[in-house]
């Protein structure tokens, strides 16, 4: 594909292309996305998107583009028949999934698709926003099977509850885990006491909190100090 | 000697038995009661009507050859702490869960707490067998999101690395795979070859294993004279190594039959179930992000995508051998077209000055450190996905930046975290000998899988 934005075929002795210096700024400038030198011809998508508008009207919220990446936001109760729709077009490879934790009053969660078709060299993301009050999202597994684990994942570490998923269990934490570990409010250093590891030594206790030195209690030493006199100084 | 503390855990009474996370099993066997459910139901209901009683379950089965079977986490073959929980119907698998967790550092949480680069060394203990790819496809997704354009030398130096990476990945996979079938001296042979990337590795970057020698907006140090020596004499002779392995194994009966047919996938069922990398490419389908959206330099040297239709675990041998060959075809090219050049962007918002600059220079100095504190800043609210085609597969980060020097969201599109899903459909239906063969030719890595 050989559109004016694919940097590879953008003509240098046009004015419009010079190159300037990247400054951080807070918006991203429309022309900075066709500049940056990574942008790939595969991540845009605009017939796919105009199929999307003629399918399902109002549920495809809005398109973001940034570095030649297109993005549609679509509305949470749409996106199987969505991902369905865009499965018969030809989007057979689901690459990824994943939640992000934007830390606001409203739409707090969104959650992303990454689908490749593969015969059509052609990548699309999808994002749906998820508020805090409904945590709800319709599971996508019956359109891609592929799709289980990473949204095992997402409910593991975002607590997102993937309505009709056939097998709604944690990822990689352990059932007995109470918490959702990659929002925002959850400390890095982990809550002492919410799942107990192995103790140190044979015969201790149950090590609550591995970090406990940070946490400004005493830690737990792998290691019996020896016993001190406190009147042989 | 005192008697050892019992677990304590609320609302559960465990009596005497020291058990962990009682929860978490009771799940993963409740899971695999559960799955695949239908499939029992249609059968009850040809018998008779609905489940049949716990009595007549015990006559369906008067032998006993039903077991659940616990392989992993600590088990050499699983290639680190995979745990599979297998259902057996005498030799052969009928459901299997597998259980993945036991590596989780968390290192998605530990990156919204870092700077761009300091997040670098938490990349080499992904895929600890490749270290060099997973420093590659971080820096390029960071350069994405922020707009850094990478010098011609460094992009060159990263290709010939990361095929570099690619090479050592498949040769421990081979050996251990080898191993695996029961051919121990081979795992030895293979290592010879890892050994010398070692040394190369160690030369260009400084470290043998953990390299981080990529940097944002480039590479840390350009190669020594000596490192391309090492890589040329490598390439010269590497081709030779693999004949010399095909010899081996090519013909030989035990490896052909422990390997074909076995853990067979269809085009589309691993379109489906989302197989990445060789693994994909072994069941036809031809997709490999070096051709698919290249990156760095891959749409400027000739080399060809090795495609095999069986999806078997012989087929992904074959694949990974002709991969091995093809790694060493862009090597040559690389090493003959490399330009002469900076290695690093020269812009102190976008990549670390050189050491000349921070040792004899005030402003150098001065940009090192806001380098170090602040490092790159991506325009707020900006977002982008970049993968690159890594030893095991699609390795790709999706990044998210609020506007500071710290990213806000990391999401890691991890290429064994997706093989291993496929994995659990595999398994099922093959024999537990052939487990430790299908693990071994899907080549996972837990430290990659777990985060």
């Amino acid at each position: 594909m050989s559109t004016p934005d694919d940097p590879r075929t953008s003509d240098p002795q046009d004015p419009e292309e010079l190159r300037f210096h990247f400054t951080p700024s807070d918006e991203p400038k429309p022309e900075q996305e066709t500049d940056n030198p990574h942008a790939k011809a595969t991540t845009r998508v605009p017939e796919v998107i105009e199929a999307l508008r003629d399918e399902f009207g109002d549920a495809v919220l809005e398109v973001e583009r940034y570095a030649n990446e297109d993005t549609v936001y679509v509305e949470k109760r749409k996106i199987r028949p969505i991902c369905r729709f865009l499965k018969e077009q030809g989007f057979d490879y689901f690459a990824d999934l994943g939640g992000i934790d934007n830390f606001t009053e409203e739409d707090r969660y969104e959650v992303f698709y990454n689908l490749v078709s593969t015969e059509r060299q052609k990548r699309i993301r999808l994002k749906i926003r998820v508020d805090e009050e409904d945590m709800r999202v319709p599971s996508v597994v019956e359109v891609y099977r592929a799709a289980n684990w990473n949204e095992r994942e997402a409910y593991d570490m975002f607590g997102f509850t993937f309505v009709d998923h056939p097998d709604p269990r944690r990822m990689y934490m352990p059932e007995d885990f109470d918490y959702h570990p990659l929002r925002k409010e959850f400390p890095q250093l982990g809550v002492p006491g919410s799942l107990p590891l192995p103790p140190q030594t044979p015969d201790g206790e149950l090590t609550m909190d591995p970090f406990a030195a940070a946490h400004g209690s005493k830690p737990v030493k792998s290691y019996e100090e020896p016993a001190t006199d406190p009147d042989s100084e | 000697m005192a008697q050892p503390q019992k677990p304590n855990f609320p609302g559960h009474d465990l009596g005497d038995q020291f058990r962990f996370w009682p929860k978490h099993n009771e799940k993963i066997y409740e899971r695999l009661e559960s799955k695949h459910a239908w499939l029992e139901e249609k059968q009850a209901a040809a018998q008779g009507d609905g489940e049949p009683p716990a009595t007549q379950k015990s006559e369906l089965d008067p032998l006993e050859n039903e077991m659940v079977l616990n392989i992993g986490p600590q088990h050499p073959a699983t290639h680190g702490v995979l745990r599979c929980v297998v259902k057996l119907d005498g030799e052969t698998i009928e459901k299997s869960v597998l259980d993945i967790g036991y590596l989780h550092r968390g290192i998605e949480k530990l990156a919204e707490h870092k700077t761009y680069q300091e997040f670098m060394p938490y990349t080499d203990r992904m895929d600890y067998l490749s270290p060099y790819s997973n420093n590659v496809a971080w820096c390029l997704a960071v350069e994405k999101l922020a707009d850094i354009e990478v010098p011609e030398r460094a992009q060159w130096i990263r290709m010939i690395m990361s095929e570099l990476a690619r090479i050592s990945s498949h040769c421990l996979w081979l050996g251990v795979g080898m191993m695996d079938a029961g051919a121990v001296s081979g795992f030895v042979w293979t290592f010879q070859e890892r050994e010398e990337i070692y040394s190369i590795m160690d030369e260009v970057a400084g470290a043998r294993f953990t390299v981080s020698h990529s940097r944002i907006g480039g590479v840390s140090t350009d190669f020594s004279p000596r490192a391309i020596e090492m890589i040329r004499d490598f390439v010269e002779k590497f081709p030779d190594r693999v004949e010399g392995w095909e010899g081996l194994l090519n013909k030989n009966r035990i490896w052909i039959e422990r390997n074909k047919g076995v853990g067979r996938v269809t085009k589309e069922e691993a379109l489906e179930l989302g197989l990445t990398g060789p693994n994909l490419r072994g069941s036809g389908v031809p997709y490999d992000i070096r051709r698919f959206e290249p990156y760095l330099k891959y749409d400027e040297v000739d080399f060809t995508i090795p495609v095999r239709e069986e999806g078997d675990c012989l087929a992904r041998y074959f694949l990974r051998l002709d991969e091995m060959k093809q790694s060493v075809r862009i090597i040559e090219q690389c090493l003959d077209r490399m330009t002469e050049g900076p290695i690093r962007a020269d812009d102190a918002k976008q990549a670390y000055p050189s050491k000349d600059e921070v040792y004899y220079s005030m402003e150098g100095m001065i940009h090192d450190f806001m380098y170090t504190d602040v490092g790159t800043v991506p325009p707020k609210g900006a977002h982008s996905y970049h993968a690159i085609e890594a030893p095991k597969g699609e390795l790709g980060f999706y990044l998210t930046s609020d506007g500071t020097g710290r990213p806000w969201r990391v999401r890691i599109n991890a290429p064994s975290f997706t093989n291993l899903q496929a994995m659990e459909y595999m398994m099922e239906g093959s024999l537990v000998a052939d487990t430790v063969v299908i693990i071994g030719s899907l080549d996972p890595v837990m430290g990659e899988a777990d985060k």
